[in-house]
């Protein structure tokens, strides 16, 4: 079958899952039967994605569907491998942690029917997100993670979800319009100069003519597109819906919304900060992002050490990291796109494996509660080690994945001239390392309370194997990066600085002594 | 008196309508005036069809009729009819800042994106330079009506007030726009007011309350 089909089926596999699902009633059904179709669909998912995105980096070529309106190419290929892999880590970790709430009778079949189905509605949208060409269609498809995920917030029906679930859809669906507002802007003027006005929707075709365009514009559009499709992300200053949609909605779901969802919204403002820089010059959308990305960061460091509930300290921590991508958008040069492109890669994995980990807490303790969580060491030994190696990770400690990044970012800031926003990031993330201290010595290496009944025993392997893998993927990209990850990386971000070719960017210090050796081709024919 | 005149004066009672949407109390009436709002939208697609000579703009007025002066006022006459059913009728919260503050606002962001759209120079919004200004404008009074009002279902009005504002810029700076693009824009936010609307509703049923400031469980 030829890249293009495949383009489409994967697409289609998780909506025709979601769909199918719909349409059976959920109380003759029995949940095996969802929980079938919706493994199989994130697992298809995933090979596809991993086939698709290597069949891109091999060949070199963007891969095009349906004419223009669908393009895989090295930038999107990092996101959609990320939405296959870690939609299909935590997909298979919801199995055990759905059985463990409908056995807890928190959740109804009604309400289990409802998650699958939503789950896979979410992985196709950000599918649509990463795969698309159209401009209108990415705004219009992370419009719709929104209103696809809004359920899956709210899937408790508790008041504190649909409280987070209202917040979520109010300030997401406000802050996309924004969105809108930039790309109906960008739209507008490129129908108004460029030869053919049907083509001035296709991102590929805005490229070239984005030198002509109105600088005023583009200014306003680059500050709209940011702001609005940076809500999605997490980034100041309208990150507030973060930490309670992450808090509420079922653990494997924050996996994914953490790990990915802000991601794909990050892609999209990426796009547009391409096209800004070819209309108006680095400057402008360089600023724009170091502004957010500083003020991201310090934000949300200090709700990382002062939340005493878990999950609203891990997505607070989703806020700060979000953040360094931004910063490192906003130091700007081939180091600075690489180490946020990176950061993007790592932290997905880090951080939906760190959920998924609190999904083990919640099963054990029945609280997010870190005061009420103690003992986790003795309570449930392989959750507590798998935890400790999280924790380490998500503060960028060597040997794992995120140290990579984080020091590629440090690297790029003093490279770029940045020197004193480095400084002033280095001592803002030494609040990070402690509020994870905390939490490993306070939480997880703590004796258990006197009064505490739970039984010592670990939940079960469905829950753990899929925490496994992931702990095992964020030690080896720490310690030995896979050579294909490097020059995809070393690709998106000859697409990001717009060079024909790899070698052009090696004129940056150290660059060429992190990506040389990777691979990196010509990236002429990727770009067209 | 030539179209781009009669789009600009539009424009004007567009500005009047949507600060009426903010300020008016009560969800049926609400719900009404802003149908009206909408039509108004709808006079200026048609006005600038005619003006422009194009054709697309008439379907765009087509699919504006049936979304927003039909639907979205439906959906939300529905919605509080359904509210009715629960019980005596809903308690609605007052904004949180005054009328006279919200015009004030409202006329303070107008004169920024009247500065802002001076600012622009691209053929297709010399004539429209005010309309465009306003619709800007509409955007953001839009913005200022989620974060003034309490009752989470104006709340849902002022998304649709923001995103009349966009679909208003897209017509006047691309009026030769494909349909298809229009009408995704179109689908896409009526999908999303159904979806708020429906969720406002659970929220009710569960807390008896549309006020945002009860919604305050979650912090930090």
């Amino acid at each position: 079958m030829e890249a293009s089909t495949l383009i489409i089926l994967l697409m289609i596999i998780p909506l025709f899952a979601g769909v199918f699902m719909a349409c059976f009633p959920s109380k003759h059904i029995p949940q095996a039967f969802y929980e079938t179709v919706h493994f199989l669909s994130v697992l298809a998912v995933a090979l596809l994605a991993v086939y698709l995105v290597v069949i891109v980096m091999t060949s070199g070529n963007a891969v095009m569907a349906l004419g223009n309106w669908f393009r895989l190419d090295s930038l999107g290929s990092i996101f959609v491998a990320l939405i296959g892999v870690v939609g299909f880590l935590t997909g298979w970790y919801s199995l055990s942690y759905i059985r463990h709430d409908v056995a807890e009778g928190k959740m109804t079949p009604g309400q289990v029917k409802r998650y699958y189905v939503f789950f896979n509605l979410f992985i196709f949208t950000m599918l649509l997100a990463a795969l698309s060409n159209n401009i209108i269609m990415m705004w219009a498809s992370i419009e719709a993670t929104t209103l696809a995920t809004v359920f899956l917030v709210g899937a408790y029906d508790t008041k504190t979800a649909l409280e987070a679930a209202w917040k979520y859809i109010i300030v997401c669906t406000c802050g996309v319009a924004f969105g809108l507002y930039g790309t109906v802007l960008v739209y507008a003027n490129a129908a108004a100069v460029m030869p053919d006005p049907t083509q001035a929707v296709f991102w590929t075709e805005l490229l070239p003519n984005a030198s002509s365009f109105d600088a005023m514009l583009i200014q306003i559009a680059f500050v709209f597109a940011a702001v609005g499709f940076g809500t999605k992300a997490g980034l100041f200053p309208m990150h507030t819906w973060l930490p309670d949609a992450h808090s509420e909605a079922p653990s494997p779901v924050s996996g994914l919304l953490s790990g990915v969802l802000l991601k794909c919204a990050i892609l999209v403002v990426i796009r547009f900060y391409i096209l800004a820089i070819q209309t108006i010059g680095t400057f402008f959308p360089q600023l724009i992002m170091l502004i957010l990305g500083i003020a991201s960061i310090v934000v949300a460091v200090f709700g990382v050490f002062s939340q005493d509930d878990i999950k609203r300290k891990l997505a607070y921590s989703s806020c700060e990291n979000i953040g360094v991508v931004a910063l490192c958008l906003g130091f700007g040069g081939p180091l600075g796109i690489a180490a946020a492109l990176l950061h993007c890669i790592l932290h997905g994995i880090t951080k939906s494996f760190l959920f998924c980990l609190s999904g083990n807490l919640l099963m054990k303790y029945g609280t997010r509660d870190l005061r009420k969580i103690r003992g986790v060491i003795q309570v449930a030994p392989a959750t507590a080690v798998l935890f400790i190696i999280g924790l380490l990770a998500i503060s960028a400690f060597p040997p794992f994945a995120m140290f990579v990044s984080e020091v590629l970012a440090f690297i790029s800031g003093v490279v770029t001239g940045y020197l004193w926003v480095v400084i002033i990031m280095g001592i803002v993330l030494t609040v990070v390392i402690a509020a994870f201290v905390r939490v490993a010595t306070g939480s997880i290496l703590s004796k258990p309370s006197e009064d505490s009944k739970l039984e010592k025993k670990d939940v079960g392997p469905a829950a753990l194997i899929p925490e496994i893998i992931m702990a095992c993927v964020v030690i080896w990209f720490g310690v030995a990066m896979p050579q294909p990850i490097i020059s995809g990386v070393e690709e998106a971000t000859s697409i990001v600085m717009q060079v024909d070719d790899t070698e052009e960017m090696y004129d940056t210090p150290l660059f060429e002594d992190i990506f040389g050796h990777s691979g990196g081709s010509s990236t002429d024919e990727i770009r067209q | 008196m030539d179209g781009y005149t009669i789009v600009n004066i539009l424009g004007a009672l567009l500005i009047i309508s949507s600060l009426l949407v903010v300020l008016l109390h009560g969800l049926r009436r609400t719900a009404i005036i802003y149908g009206i709002q909408a039509f108004i939208l709808v006079c200026i697609f048609v006005t600038l069809g005619f003006t422009t000579s194009s054709t697309e703009l008439f379907t765009w007025a087509g699919t504006a009729f049936i979304t927003k002066v039909i639907l979205v006022p439906g959906v939300m006459l529905f919605a509080y009819s359904r509210l009715l059913k629960l019980g005596k009728p809903p308690e609605e919260p007052p904004a949180s800042i005054r009328p006279m503050t919200a015009i004030i606002l409202a006329a303070v962001e107008l004169l920024i994106c009247f500065a802002a759209v001076w600012g622009i120079n691209l053929p297709t919004a010399e004539a429209v330079r005010p309309a465009l200004a306003i619709s800007l404008a509409h955007f953001f009074i839009g913005l200022t009506c989620i974060v003034s009002q309490r009752n989470i279902f104006k709340q849902i009005f002022g998304y649709c007030l923001m995103e009349n504002g966009s679909h208003l810029t897209l017509a006047l700076l691309a009026p030769t726009a494909p349909e298809l693009v229009e009408i995704g824009v179109a689908t896409d936010a009526i999908f999303a007011v159904v979806i708020m609307a429906f969720l406002a509703y659970r929220i009710y049923k569960t807390t008896k309350s549309l006020d945002s400031d009860d919604l305050k469980e979650l912090k930090g």
